[in-house]
């Protein structure tokens, strides 16, 4: 069984099973004891009562006067000397008869006062007792006093012995209600256990919907949250497609311009023409570059969908890199055999990588090499190093900004490490450059979201 | 060296052809996937200039499917999809170079080169045997240290047996290495090509193999 968590709704219904379960066996406790020690009482007075009127029934005055019992009670602990279970038959004039029981002490005569059998509480000869008494007229008519007493420790040792073992059923039987309480809970909450563990591995990127079937009552969520991915992931390839498109438009005819401005430039009496379209062409192209790298980008983190997964996304790129940069080496280094999953956009994460990889790949001299680090907790960095010249630190600032190029002589737009700062800042990665021992290091960290 | 251009713009595919044979190619154009695929001798072009978005279907199908049937001919895709996602999935479906619209018409010519280098297994600008030097980008070509002066279709003649030293080249092999297909060839028009050749690099070097064709040795 999971730990219930602050807050939780398995907290709230523990609580409330916990609360009904004491209220009820505390009820029962209370209204047991009530009337079993009333029930008690009232037999333990009327057994009293018995031996009262049994002890006068026996009592006799012998030819010389003096108070006789024709036969001993028939309860034998009135015998026994001590056991809180005392008689005495007082008469003026004669001597007291007592109990055998009765070794030390007196009983207090004046509850028998009247020929109507009374009891009170008394101080008896072994503490508080109960004791019961009443008159009768002997031969001379005087009173003869019938006391019989009884410990109230033994009516007491009777309750709390009864107390004793119900309060020790009335615990296990609650122990069994709350254990099964919570099992029912647990078993209740089954299906929203198995709806947070698909959330985590759907917001964790390892899936790419809600997995699982769900009962009726949240099964409707379930399926909507579903419907509003395909949705979302619908849109973000709509999205992608439509900027392709675009790209396409946009890019065809520019391309046509691009050319006929570079016949110009060939000619004497247009060259200056020419010159102008290609530097406003080239204008252009890096804003078509620049807009649609924005407009293909999913916004970055994965609401949903398959995540990136380390190393496998960076294989089919650096392979893609090997055709590109014949002669240089790209090598991977990988901290751990485990794979990560990254719950960021894997078209974003790769056009960052890619970017990242031909620009090490265009300064490298004969290597490139790419390390991940010890994937922990769905965070991880990524270092990208070349052995070339790296960039004077204090022009490291200037390399994100758009259109910055330190080397005409090598192709590029001057757009790849803007693009990239973006589309990191959407998905709330770090991208830094750094001079490492043998040229520059890029590197990309993508902080651990276990905390959110 | 004959180029086949895969472009569906009629216009872009009509300049790039133009400025193409301008800088010595024999050029041929497939304005469709299946005109592409259909094509008979792709594997004897020096390199395929490619576009991806095609009306008929997509270009990285085609790609793969030449390089399924084990086409080795270089592919330059030319396109105006300019992700890093198409960019990846062309280079791993067998592209050699991924180039995006609009490109200056001298960085696609220094990036062919590349591809041709490439092919040769060498990085150097110049092929070279023996004394005589090729330099396809600077377009100069060099005996013993001495600037050579060949005309156009000469300094092809020699750039292919440069490329292919050691091989037997039959009289189709250069007419198609030299014209693009529906150019006009006259049936001698080789033998004169060598004689002229031979005239300026040597008579040794080339050795004529009856009925076979012509080997440039090494």
């Amino acid at each position: 069984m999971r730990w219930p968590v602050p807050g939780s709704l398995r907290l709230r219904f523990l609580l409330a099973v916990s609360l009904w379960v004491l209220l009820g066996i505390g009820a029962i406790w209370f209204s047991a004891v009530r009337i079993f020690s009333h029930h008690v009482e009232q037999s333990y007075h009327e057994e009293l009562e018995v031996h009262v009127r049994e002890l006068g029934g026996l009592t006799e005055i012998a030819p010389d006067g003096r108070i006789v019992l024709s036969r001993p009670l028939s309860d034998p602990r009135y015998a026994e000397p001590l056991s809180g279970f005392y008689w005495q038959v007082t008469a003026e004039g004669r001597a007291p008869l007592r109990s055998a029981s009765m070794t030390r002490g007196r009983l207090d005569e004046s509850i028998a006062h009247s020929p109507e059998i009374l009891h009170r509480l008394n101080s008896g000869p072994t503490g508080p007792a109960i004791t019961y008494g009443y008159t009768r007229k002997g031969p001379a008519g005087e009173d003869i006093h019938f006391v019989i007493s009884t410990d109230q420790s033994e009516l007491d040792r009777l309750i709390n012995s009864f107390t004793r073992d119900l309060t020790a059923w009335l615990a296990a039987l609650a122990a069994l209600l709350l254990a099964t309480g919570f099992a029912i809970i647990s078993f209740g909450l089954r299906p929203l256990d198995r709806l947070a563990r698909a959330f985590a591995r759907l917001r964790h990127g390892e899936t790419e919907e809600l997995e699982g079937r769900y009962p009726a009552e949240i099964a409707p969520l379930a399926a909507d949250l579903n419907a509003y991915i395909r949705q979302n992931e619908a849109m973000i390839a709509r999205a992608r497609v439509q900027a392709g498109n675009l790209a396409h438009c946009l890019r065809t005819p520019l391309a046509i311009i691009t050319d006929e401005a570079e016949r110009l430039a060939q000619h004497d009496d247009s060259r200056a023409a020419g010159a102008v379209l290609l530097d406003q062409a080239g204008a252009m192209e890096q804003q078509i570059e620049y807009q649609l790298a924005r407009a293909r980008s999913g916004a970055g983190r994965k609401p949903s969908g398959r995540g990136v997964v380390l190393p496998d996304v960076v294989l089919p790129i650096l392979r893609a890199m090997e055709r590109l940069h014949p002669g240089k080496r790209f090598t991977l280094v990988s901290g751990s055999d485990q794979r990560a999953v990254l719950p960021l956009d894997p078209v974003d994460y790769t056009e960052v990588l890619s970017i990242l990889l031909d620009n090490a790949g265009k300064w490298a001299r004969s290597e490139v090499t790419i390390s991940i680090d010890q994937p922990h907790a769905g965070g991880c960095t990524v270092a990208i190093a070349d052995d070339g010249p790296g960039i004077p630190e204090a022009q490291i600032p200037q390399a994100f900004a758009v259109g910055t190029r330190f080397d005409p002589e090598v192709a590029g737009s001057g757009l790849g490490l803007a693009i990239a700062r973006d589309l990191c800042d959407a998905m709330g990665a770090e991208l830094t450059l750094a001079n490492g021992a043998g040229g520059l290091v890029a590197r990309l960290h993508y902080p651990s979201t276990s905390g959110e | 060296m004959r180029l086949l251009v895969v472009e569906d713009d009629p216009e872009l595919g009509r300049r790039l052809t133009e400025r193409l044979r301008a800088a010595d190619f024999a050029v041929e154009l497939a304005t469709s996937r299946s005109e592409a695929e259909d094509w008979p001798d792709v594997g004897r072009m020096g390199a395929v200039i490619l576009d991806l978005g095609l009306p008929d279907g997509s270009g990285l199908d085609l790609l793969r499917h030449w390089r399924d049937r084990r086409l080795e001919t270089p592919i330059l895709i030319l396109t105006a999809r300019g992700s890093w996602q198409d960019k990846v999935e062309g280079l791993n479906a067998g592209a050699d170079d991924f180039v995006v619209k609009p490109v200056r018409f001298e960085e696609l010519l220094a990036r062919l080169n590349a591809l041709f280098r490439r092919q040769q297994g060498t990085r150097a600008t110049t092929i070279a045997a023996g004394d005589l030097a090729l330099d396809p980008v600077a377009r100069t070509a060099t005996l013993a240290g001495a600037p050579l002066a060949l005309s156009r279709q000469e300094f092809r003649l020699l750039h292919l047996f440069l490329r292919r030293a050691g091989q037997v080249l039959s009289q189709t092999d250069i007419l198609d290495d030299l014209y693009a297909l529906d150019d006009e060839r006259e049936p001698n028009t080789v033998e004169v090509l060598v004689g002229r050749l031979r005239r300026k690099i040597g008579r040794t070097r080339i050795t004529t193999l009856r009925g076979h064709g012509y080997r440039f040795d090494k």
